[in-house]
């Protein structure tokens, strides 16, 4: 009989479940977990450290040329579309402004939510919206644009010809107005959305506008549990998971362990540790996400300034490493002695060098021991990730040790974090002709990576490096302030995943990279040899060939140049 | 009436008389139910419950007795009132029973494409599973088993049907199951295979891929004491390890790194730097005194402290670590491996009376795999009984337990994905030999001394890891029936059948901290399940014979579950104890618990089948059958499937009995349709939101510990999907000569998958968290032709021989996908892209860049076509599309992992007592993806790890395109590694001799003075040799997905074996 042949589902929910108040809210829940990925592809994750980090830049692959392989073409600017992980980041951004959309359609019909729970909640879901669809317009440039309105059956026809945009400051102003400041710490609040809104406007140059909203951010911003934004004293505890949901944190990606799955925990960032450490170092593995040679040296300073004439290349000027000392100039390593020349001190929280201690893990002899920590040192160069690493004393404790690796760490990734936005603030000040004003957030974020207590020191209480840093006095001209503005964004945010997309919007990629690939590739030949960034077609990534073979090349127009 | 004027005009002919008699077996036990039948007519009768019977026959007419499972005989009257027969048993007459599951038939009669497997072939070897015996013994039956004790086997029965879910039917004892692993081979008498749809329609819905019928043993309804027939089997398999892959030796793999770092320095033009951390810095590569001491690597006498180290050992054992290199080279495959034991020891025992007979079975079985605590086990008791209570009445059972076990295997599904798995056997391919299995404390040694990547010491992990787990699964399986005759001719038969399941699971991980990448915490894990289906099948079959016609008709109801319940498992680390006794999901940290039920999908169906013949010569049938899944929403829940078949034996025509030249002559022809619906999720109609801890959970509070539970569309469901239909012809011709001293069997078949349930690619924009719904959109088509040749007779008196050899043919194709739709991809391995399903190509196609050769110079780099990566001794591909530019539409099909022939081929030579029987297989027109190749065959993959021979013939200007490998260098890209291409394909043909046995039987006099009924030794050697030019460990190759099979990660190899076995009859 027909009863007998319904077999009713098992373990899941059908649309009247979740229809509902309390099923609306879990929708949205299913909505903020799409922020570090869905699908655990290592490209889903928020931090972008292929990307934004290695593509501008920052940082190569690491570990050696045979390991994660796909990644090689990415990092020499020959990526191809049918490459699987620009697909999955992909997959993972548009199933984010999926489930965006299901909890927007789903609110528009239910019966048992208040006005104020349905503002909150749909504020929330635009909010996500349009961070997707910002970090789909930051990779592609050219995306599908629709809302909850747009059903199932007809979402797949929209082309990605029209622009992005406009839809992400209409979700974003909707939050702004509609969402608390004060709120669980995981959620956004209307301040997250306003710094979102401003850093809309100035990918679009739009930076009188940007300015009103940096304003209104830094003059009355504060974090959903009240605290009024502010930068940390200690620019490490940024990246420590004990001082998570900190003043300093606008929107950022909540981690934890215990849950079931190290998806929650920062699994994106799993490989990117120094390799073969044993239990003398953090993770198990695997030796990824180098910063780079060039990057270390820009952190040479001149009367603690940074030299803002890209002269850090310069023979002269180069930071001593032990990849150079003994792959280049012929050393045998253990010779090798530290740079003792003036140094930014926020490199050592950034970058891990041979010789310096390594957090707080015992390393060889209370130190990073060099190429012993690196998977393949001819291939990948000198140094080790150290910025989103976390510490021995958080063992299992802010890690979630319950999977192959232990490199699955608790600290939240910030999306945005004040420092960035005040940087921000800073160009809009700069196009606005207010340069002492730019000069002031420009400081502001100096001054803090000058408090010493809080440098790197050695096990004898002394400083691990020659650190010299000092503030601006003056920014004399726009250009110098420019070029001062985008130093420190470099400075203060390597690693962090902008770099490639700051490159993008300032309209000197091409320029930029190709002259580090140059300086890059003279170093690590194998890895960066012949490389070389095409203006006009390397600022995006390719519109994922899979896409476009369901979609149809009438729906998705490829991106130039692929 | 028509039978009455028959019987007239044979009566016009003939002096009639009654004959009366009885029939036996040789043990002079009554026969009853066996028929008797005048030569020539159509007058027949069955003996009654002793064995008598009564029949009119002309005194100069020749009585024909059959019964089943004996030989047939003819006795002339000879004028004679009283006609005994003793009839002689005979395994070649059983093997003309074809039981279909619902009723049986003799080969004589069928119209249909079926294959039947002798019991004893099944139970010659004793493998882990009963199916992988029908390897090579059944034209167009492909098996592909890999070596792990325990594992399932990839069955395709007539090729793929679709893309997944191409798993035969299997129906035990007419009990439809999706597994037959519980099943002891010695208990099984028959074994069936119905191939096209004239005989597997009746199996409707779910036949599209073939039905396997295993009917089990029983007793005979006959006066004799209780036989016993016990079966010994025990022996050894080798793992043959010289047989496998070799690594470079610490010398070579030295020399060939500082070979690479020239390469290097010459690619990039800069200056040469011998940088490894163990082979010092000048060309000549040097071997430390230590590999690796406590923290320092590659150093010498003079740079340690032992006496500090031993001390920081013993106040740390798991993180201090001295190895010395192992310059004799470590044989990593020969230190996984072992030659392991395997016994099998079957009790038999069957026996009846005029009322009832009985078997009951039990059997043990223990096997080693050639891996380290790779452990198989299943013991089983059987007991299937019949009684009569009236003489229109029986009621029996069959019943069955097993205890099964298996532990240290790998792969999904059962193991078959275990050949596209990074598993142990990969480990060994890639640990460097100068590393020690153990270091001078006796730890495990491993990659935690530098420059040797990232590989996990294989021992280590085998032993620590897998040699304390358990798992195991009770099961019954069974059905009790009801044989109700209540006229003549008509039988009702009604069977409740079902099978329950529970199994367990503990696994221990301990922790590591010896290999680069250290496995830091213990782990545990421990699960249950249980699970229960059921077949409540009712039928009734109605046999008459009217004059020459004769009409069977069959028809049924049958409603089944295919499986429901519940499952829980959880796991965590770092215990306070890794104590054994300590450990439990109470005991670790991080907890994580998950459990969930399923119900199983229904089916109810109703079926008729109509069997018609006209004097044994022409023969017709019928068969039709509507099922209704709960797989498919009311709008297409149920299907209909029907079948009509014919055959013409020719032998059986007047114009045919005057020859001595052909025993048999029939031909065939079938048309049908079968459905599946296996790749079909049971929720497929529903759309459902769901919730998943890492994907969907979020921790809202900000809270460092435990998420909070969200949601998301999980499924997109589609009401309007209904079965794959499958359209077979077959055409077929059965052959005997020289009185079936050579016999053919010939099948022509062609099999449309039409409605191809598959799940169309969701376009990323709508989200693809949820599962996409199966639609009835593609379609794929297989053809084929399958043969049997057989040859028997004597050379002597005493010498006798048996030869079979079949042959499956198979072309198989994807004809459409969705519109707009050409193809989709298989699974990469390490961005390696090996195969595509696409149209007009068989399923899962070797694709990628076809290499032409190697760039041999550098005047060929600069004028080549652009390519990422191009350089020297680099790989050089076809620039297909001739645009001057190798991008991705340059790739091109490489290959089919369907093979175009599979077969075997059995030989059997009696000399007086002694037996000899080889069993050959072979596959041909296939070819492998050898993804191992991409770990061992280039330097700079993993670069560090132990590297293969394929490093003497790579490329150098003098070898030129006779290179195996491209240039030794550390560089990865397009060019090198960094694509799938033609180099990985490889041929997978290859013949196997799979089992070479000789058998000794005891004379008759010798066993009766010892009082027994039957008394054989044996010795068997299974494959013992292979003739292949793959160049992996086995080119027998499987795959967990149909979409992607053909890929060799490190498979589990099938390896040589020697047997002992006694068989001995009471």
């Amino acid at each position: 009989s027909d009863e007998f042949l319904e077999v009713l589902p098992t373990g899941s929910l059908a649309d009247a479940q979740v229809g509902t108040k309390d099923g609306i809210e879990g929708l949205l829940i299913g909505t903020y977990s799409a922020l570090n990925g869905v699908f655990g592809n290592r490209f889903e994750g928020p931090n972008h450290w292929v990307t934004g980090s290695i593509m501008g830049g920052e940082a190569n692959k690491g570990t050696d040329a045979g390991d994660y392989s796909s990644i090689n073409p990415i990092q020499r600017y020959e990526i191809d579309p049918t490459s699987g992980d620009i697909n999955q980041l992909w997959l993972g951004r548009f199933e984010g402004v999926s489930r965006a959309n299901a909890v927007l359609a789903a609110l528009a019909n239910a019966t048992d939510v208040t006005a104020e729970d349905a503002a909150r909640i749909g504020g929330e879901a635009r909010m996500l919206r349009a961070h997707f669809y910002f970090d789909l317009k930051k990779h592609f440039n050219s995306v599908p644009v629709f809302d909850e309105t747009v059903e199932a059956v007809d979402v797949v026809t929209v082309p990605n010809t029209t622009e992005v945009y406009p839809q992400i400051e209409a979700d974003l102003q909707f939050a702004y107005d509609n969402l608390p400041s004060t709120t669980d710490a995981g959620r956004v609040n209307k301040w997250a959305a306003a710094a979102l809104m401003g850093k809309a406007k100035l990918y679009q140059n739009k930076f009188a506008e940007a300015k009103t909203w940096f304003d209104d951010v830094i003059a009355n911003g504060v974090t959903p549990s009240g605290e009024k934004y502010a930068l940390l004293d200690n620019y490490a505890a940024i990246f420590n998971a004990e001082f998570d949901n900190n003043a300093e944190a606008i929107f950022d990606v909540e981690s934890a362990n215990d849950t079931g799955s190290t998806q929650n925990a920062n699994y994106f960032d799993d490989l990117n540790y120094p390799y073969n450490t044993g239990p003398d170092g953090p993770g198990n593995c695997c030796g990824f996400f180098q910063p780079s040679i060039s990057l270390g040296n820009s952190f040479r300073t001149s009367a603690g300034l940074p030299l803002l004439d890209d002269s850090f290349n310069d023979p002269a000027n180069q930071v001593a490493d032990n990849f150079t000392f003994s792959q280049i100039d012929g050393g045998d390593e253990a010779a090798f002695v530290e740079d003792a020349g003036p140094l930014d001190p926020r490199i050592d929280h950034s970058i891990g060098r041979k010789g310096i201690p390594y957090l707080d893990w015992p390393g060889v002899d209370g130190v990073h021991p060099g190429s012993a920590w690196i998977r393949s040192f001819p291939y990948a160069g000198p140094y080790s990730p150290k910025k989103y690493v976390y510490y021995q004393s958080q063992e299992n404790s802010l890690t979630d040790g319950s999977s192959w690796t232990r490199g699955y760490a608790l600290m939240n990734y910030t999306i945005i974090r004040y420092a960035d936005v005040l940087l921000m603030a800073a160009e809009a000040e700069i196009e606005a002709g207010t340069l002492d004003k730019a000069l002031e957030y420009v400081n502001l974020v100096r001054a803090r990576a000058a408090k010493a207590e809080f440098w790197v020191k050695d096990a004898d209480g002394t400083d691990a490096a020659n650190y010299d840093i000092a503030e601006y006095t003056s920014f004399p001209d726009k250009a110098y302030a420019t070029a001062a503005v985008r130093f420190e964004r470099k400075l203060e945010l390597s690693g962090e995943g902008h770099a490639f997309f700051d490159l993008v919007r300032w309209g000197i990629a091409a320029d930029y990279l190709n002259s580090y690939l140059a300086f890059e590739g003279s170093k690590l030949v194998t890895k960066f040899g012949g490389a070389s960034f095409t203006a006009g077609k390397s600022e995006y990534y390719p519109i994922p060939q899979t896409q476009i073979d369901i979609q149809g090349s009438d729906v998705l127009t490829q991106n130039p140049g692929y | 009436n028509p039978e009455t004027s028959l019987t007239k005009f044979e009566l016009a002919n003939a002096v009639q008389s009654t004959v009366t008699g009885t029939v036996t077996d040789a043990t002079g036990a009554p026969l009853p139910g066996a028929n008797v039948l005048v030569k020539g007519t159509t007058n027949g009768t069955q003996t009654d419950f002793d064995g008598n019977f009564t029949i009119e026959a002309a005194s100069d007419a020749t009585l024909i007795f059959s019964y089943l499972g004996f030989q047939t005989q003819e006795v002339a009257v000879n004028g004679q009132s009283t006609v005994n027969a003793t009839m002689a048993e005979d395994a070649a007459a059983l093997d003309e029973v074809i039981v279909t599951g619902y009723a049986t038939e003799t080969k004589r009669e069928t119209t249909a494409a079926v294959s039947i497997v002798k019991a004893e072939e099944l139970a010659a070897i004793p493998s882990g599973n009963i199916e992988q015996q029908l390897q090579g013994r059944v034209a167009g039956v492909t098996v592909l088993t890999n070596g792990q004790v325990g594992s399932s086997s990839q069955i395709r029965v007539r090729g793929f049907g679709a893309f997944g879910g191409n798993e035969p039917l299997y129906i035990v004892d007419g009990v439809p199951t999706s597994n037959t692993d519980f099943i002891n081979p010695a208990d099984v008498e028959s074994t069936s295979i119905l191939k096209d749809a004239a005989a597997a329609s009746i199996y409707g819905a779910r036949a599209a891929n073939g039905v396997v019928v295993f009917t089990t043993k029983q007793g005979s309804r006959s006066n004799r004491k209780t036989r016993m027939t016990i079966d010994i089997s025990g022996g050894v398999s080798d793992p043959n390890v010289g047989g496998a892959p070799e690594q470079l030796n610490p010398q070579e793999m030295a020399e060939w790194t500082h070979r690479a770092y020239e390469n290097n320095a010459a690619a990039t033009g800069t200056a040469v730097q011998y940088s490894h951390p163990q082979y010092g810095t000048n060309a000549t590569p040097r071997f430390p005194d230590y590999l690796h001491a406590d923290g320092q690597n590659g150093v010498f006498e003079a740079d340690v402290d032992l006496a500090q180290i031993r001390a920081n050992y013993e106040a740390d054992p798991a993180n201090v670590f001295l190895i010395r290199p192992n310059l004799a080279g470590t044989n990593w495959f020969k230190e996984i491996t072992r030659i392991a034991p395997v016994s099998r020891v079957s009790l038999g025992f069957d026996g009846g009376n005029e009322s009832g007979r009985y078997y009951m079975g039990i059997s043990a079985q223990n096997q080693a795999g050639i891996l380290l605590n790779n452990d198989f086990a299943r013991y089983t008791a059987r007991f299937n009984s019949e009684w009569d209570i009236a003489p229109w009445l029986s009621i029996g059972e069959n019943f069955q337990v097993t205890y099964r076990s298996v532990v240290g295997g790998f792969g999904g599904e059962g193991g078959i994905g275990g050949a596209d798995d990074e598993s142990v056997i990969l480990s060994a391919y890639r640990m460097p030999t100068i590393i020690p299995v153990r270091d001078e404390f006796g730890s495990f040694a491993s990659t935690r001394a530098s420059g040797f990547n990232n590989p996990r010491n294989p021992v280590r992990q085998l032993t620590l890891n897998d040699q304390d787990d358990t798992g195991y699964n009770i099961g019954g399986f069974g059905n009790l029936y009801l044989l109700l005759k209540p006229i003549d001719g008509l039988t009702l038969r009604s069977s409740l059948g079902g099978g329950y399941n529970n199994s367990h699971f503990v696994n221990y991980g301990f922790r590591y901290l010896g290999d680069s990448e250290p496995q830091a915490s213990n782990s545990f894990s421990e699960g249950s399940n249980y699970s229960f289906n059921w077949t409540f099948t009712n039928t009734f079959t109605y046999e008459k014979l009217f004059g020459k016609h004769k009409v069977k008709l069959f028809g049924g109801v049958e409603a089944l579950n295919t499986g429901a319940g519940r499952f829980i498992n959880g796991n965590g680390i770092n215990p306070f104890s890794t104590d054994l006794d300590f450990q439990s999901l109470s005991v670790v940290q991080s907890p994580n618990v998950n459990s969930g039920q399923f119900k199983g999908v229904n089916f109810s169906s109703t079926f008729g089948k109509l069997d018609y013949n006209f004097d044994e010569r022409y023969y017709l049938t019928g068969v039709i059958r509507r099922d209704g899944s709960s797989r498919f929403g009311g709008n297409n829940r149920y299907g209909t499937f029907p079948a009509a078949s014919a055959a013409w034996r020719v032998i059986s025509e007047p114009f045919m009995q005057d020859q001595d030249f052909m025993s048999d002559l029939k031909f065939r022809a079938g048309w049908g349709q079968m459905g599946n619906s296996n790749n079909v999720d049971p929720n497929n109609q529903y759309s459902l939101f769901a919730s998943n801890r890492g994907r969907t959970f979020y921790p809202i509070g900000g809270q460092n510990s435990g998420a909070d539970e969200g949601f998301a569309q999980s499924r997109i469901g589609n009401p309007d999907a209904k079965w794959e239909t499958s359209t077979t012809i077959n055409v077929g011709l059965d052959a005997a000569f020289f009185n079936d001293k050579l016999e053919f069997q010939i099948d022509w078949w062609k099999k449309d998958t039409e409605d191809l349930l598959y799940n169309v690619p969701l376009a990323g924009v709508t989200g693809n968290f949820a599962a996409a719904p199966s639609v009835n959109i593609a379609s794929m088509a297989n053809s084929g032709l399958d043969i049997l040749v057989a040859g028997r007779g004597n050379f002597t008196e005493d010498f006798s021989y048996d030869v079979t050899v079949t042959a499956g043919f198979l072309k198989n194709e994807i004809t459409a996908l969705a519109p707009g739709i050409d193809f989709f991809d298989g699974r990469g391995y390490r961005g390696i892209q090996a195969t595509r399903n696409a149209v007009g190509q068989p399923i899962s196609t070797f694709f990628g860049y076809n290499v032409i050769g190697y760039f041999n110079s550098q005047a060929e780099v600069d004028s080549s076509p652009a390519q990422d990566g191009k350089g020297l001794g680099r790989f050089r591909y076809e620039d297909v599309n001739g645009d001057g530019a190798i991008t991705p539409d340059d790739r091109t099909f490489l290959g089919s992992a369907v093979p175009d022939v599979t077969g075997g081929s059995t030989i059997n030579l009696r000399y007086k007592n002694i037996e000899m029987e080889m069993f050959w297989f072979y596959s041909i027109g296939n070819e492998l993806f050898n993804q191992s190749k991409w770990f061992t065959d280039f330097f700079g993959t993993f670069e560090g790890s132990a590297k293969g021979r394929a490093a003497f013939n790579s490329w150098t200007p003098e070898l030129g395109n006779n290179a195996a490998a491209p240039i030794w260098e550390s560089a990865s890209n397009l060019s090198t590694s960094g694509a799938g291409n033609s180099w990985y394909v490889e041929k997978g043909d290859y013949l196997r001799l799979q089992r070479l046995a000789f058998t000794y039987s005891f004379d008759d006099n010798i066993i009766d003075k010892m009082g027994i009924s039957k008394l054989k030794i044996g010795f068997s050697a299974n494959n013992i040799w292979t003739l292949t030019k793959y160049s992996g460990l086995d080119p027998g190759i499987g795959g967990g997905a149909d979409t992607n099979f053909g890929i060799d990660v490190g498979n589990y190899p099938v390896s040589p074996s020697y047997l002992f076995n006694l068989q001995i009859g009471l």
